[in-house]
């Protein structure tokens, strides 16, 4: 177990290094002349040129690439164009929205899509079967930002229930916190919530044809306890598999929901180092999503191990 | 189609006798629609937009791009339809044409994805020596979030349909080699292919006659899905203002101009998004139509 707990974790560093050198070769790759295009459209050719340095685009590739890796590895992001600040402190001080609407989705989202996909495959085939399929291709179609104003319109506007944009701080309180980021995690949360009901549906349906199901229904267990006790603990690996996969959908579905909702985090950040052309800001994000994205899939294949005695590396 | 193993998938759903005569042929469409209404429903829809983006010049639109002052932010009414946005645009002609841009950005990405993919995948699947290289460089593009492997190389590139293009396909590759290659490995453990090869047969041939069509089947539904999602990451990307120029009318950009008025003047936004929506989601629904008609065992797993 320890061996292969390690072996799991070495694992990631091939596709993290592959992650490094593909961003870092964006800079080069990239159609065109990347120095011109961060410097803008009134950049004299000296302001280029100052930018190509600070890039390092004009040293070979190979060592300047050296040098970023063991910059990146004594945790230091770069420096943003922009504002002439760490990036490592911007995303600093951005990280708590992101990191709270992410858990929020995500708690909401699994916490809808597990019961939805197991009543789907307890009835499949009904009515409330295709209700809810229907409902996941509906997901799947309708962009987070939609969903999101529409919600806003309806929910904030309309309604007056809820705050209709920005951030409470945690530190001010659970529920003004909270109810800050409901209607953003229900936006954020729509195609994830699709994604994971779907999957559950075909799995449950796969168990519940086993054996020992009907030999779990023919000694009398309950519908309740058949369904989770039996069916749901034996599907648990794919669920949990396209739960850690479907956190690439939150990252970027952050970027969006925080637009929609002028929630200050991560995402915001994102969209404004577009507009003033801040690479180093949007690599040193990329770099921390696809970190988070590559230890939550680690997180999944540990929790395996967990959940599914069987099995053993 | 006389290539055709007898494994291949695409003909388990369907009778042959159903395809041999013309006569025979009508019922079969009608059959089709009956059996697969998904098909049918997706297939005339998106056929709806593909019309309504082509004849958009003479479906009553004025130029989606000329400016009036005079006119700024004007609720739907009878001289314009969808209303105007800030700049006085007349929306529904904004909308008709920004249908274009999503149709061809959709489907280039679908079809540009797909055969880089394909070859790709081909490649990791015949060559071992290459299928460990191939792949770990598949799985670290994989962890890069699409959306932010777009950004990122948007941020680095003019913004032009084209870049949006090729930056979304970048982020699509590695899903579609990764599927071509499981196929691959799939097959090359089949008793045919193990004939094949036993009969001398070439690689190049075997590929040809055995590996490709049996690719097709999931690469087809694959793109489709593939089509869906580029239209929204194109939303997305001209929507934080990282995808096509303003200057272009597109879904995106449309949202994007009435992002800082969409708590008065809903429409401006409501609007694209509707149509967005119901696009994205016909090609979805023609996606799942084609994996039931297509791979019965595929559909299976969802």
């Amino acid at each position: 177990m320890l061996v292969y707990v390690v072996r799991r974790i070495l694992a990631t560093i091939p596709v993290m290094a592959v992650v490094a050198l593909f961003v870092f070769s964006l800079l080069y790759i990239a159609p065109g002349d990347p120095a011109a295009v961060i410097a803008g459209d009134q950049a004299t050719p000296a302001d280029i040129e100052k930018i190509r340095q600070s890039l390092g685009l004009d040293r070979p590739f190979l060592i300047r690439f050296g040098e970023w890796v063991w910059q990146i590895a004594r945790f230091d992001l770069g420096t943003s164009i922009f504002t002439g600040l760490p990036v490592t402190q911007l995303i600093a001080q951005r990280i708590e929205p992101t990191l709270s609407l992410m858990v929020v989705t995500l708690i909401i989202a699994v916490n809808i899509a597990v019961p939805m996909g197991v009543l789907a495959a307890w009835k499949a085939g009904t009515l409330i079967d295709r209700t809810i399929m229907a409902f996941a291709v509906f997901g799947f179609s309708v962009p987070v930002f939609v969903v999101g104003y529409i919600l806003a319109y309806i929910f904030a506007l309309e309604l007056d229930w809820l705050p209709v944009q920005g951030y409470t701080p945690i530190s001010q309180g659970i529920w003004p916190w909270f109810q800050n980021l409901i209607l953003p995690a229900i936006a954020l949360g729509m195609v994830y919530i699709a994604l994971i009901a779907r999957i559950t549906r075909a799995t449950m349906l796969e168990v519940l044809q086993q054996d020992y199901i009907r030999t779990a229904r023919a000694k009398g267990l309950s519908q309740r306890a058949v369904l989770f006790l039996h069916a749901l603990k034996n599907a648990a690996v794919p669920i949990i598999t396209v739960i850690g996969i479907g956190v690439a959908l939150l990252i970027g579905g952050a970027v969006v929901t925080e637009s929609v909702f002028a929630i200050p985090g991560l995402g915001r950040l994102t969209v404004d180092a577009i507009l003033r052309r801040d690479y180093p800001v949007i690599q040193g994000l990329v770099l921390l999503f696809s970190f988070v994205y590559v230890l939550v899939n680690l997180a999944v294949d540990l929790v395996y191990t967990i959940v599914d005695p069987r099995i053993r590396y | 189609m006389t290539v055709h193993s007898p494994q291949t998938p695409a003909t388990l759903g369907a009778d042959p006798g159903e395809v041999t005569d013309g006569g025979k042929r009508r019922v079969g469409v009608i059959r089709l629609i009956r059996r697969y209404p998904t098909i049918a429903i997706g297939g005339s829809l998106v056929v709806a937009v593909i019309l309504m983006a082509i004849f958009a010049p003479f479906l009553g639109t004025t130029d989606p791009t000329s400016i009036s002052t005079r006119m700024r932010t004007r609720e739907p009414s009878a001289q314009f339809w969808f209303g105007t946005d800030m700049l006085g645009r007349d929306i529904y002609s904004r909308v008709l044409y920004g249908a274009r841009v999503s149709l061809v950005v959709g489907f280039s990405v679908a079809i540009l994805a797909s055969v880089i993919g394909l070859a790709i995948g081909l490649v990791a699947g015949f060559i071992r020596a290459a299928d460990a290289v191939i792949m770990r460089v598949m799985d670290g593009i994989m962890s890069i979030p699409s959306i932010l492997l777009a950004v990122a190389l948007m941020a680095l590139t003019r913004g032009s349909v084209g870049n949006v293009i090729l930056a979304i396909t970048i982020a699509e590759i590695p899903r579609v080699s990764r599927l071509v290659r499981g196929v691959v490995l799939s097959l090359r453990e089949q008793p045919y292919v193990d004939a094949a090869v036993a009969a001398g047969t070439r690689t190049p041939m075997i590929i040809i006659k055995h590996i490709l069509p049996n690719t097709l089947a999931p690469i087809i539904v694959q793109a489709t899905y593939i089509c869906a999602a580029a239209m929204i990451t194109e939303a997305i990307l001209s929507f934080i203002g990282a995808g096509t120029p303003p200057i272009i009318p597109s879904w995106g950009n449309i949202m994007a101009e009435g992002r800082a008025l969409w708590q008065v003047k809903f429409y401006i936004v409501l609007i694209p998004a509707i149509f967005l929506s119901v696009t994205v989601l016909a090609v979805n629904l023609l996606g799942d139509g084609l994996r039931d008609a297509l791979d019965p065992r595929l559909a299976k797993q969802f």
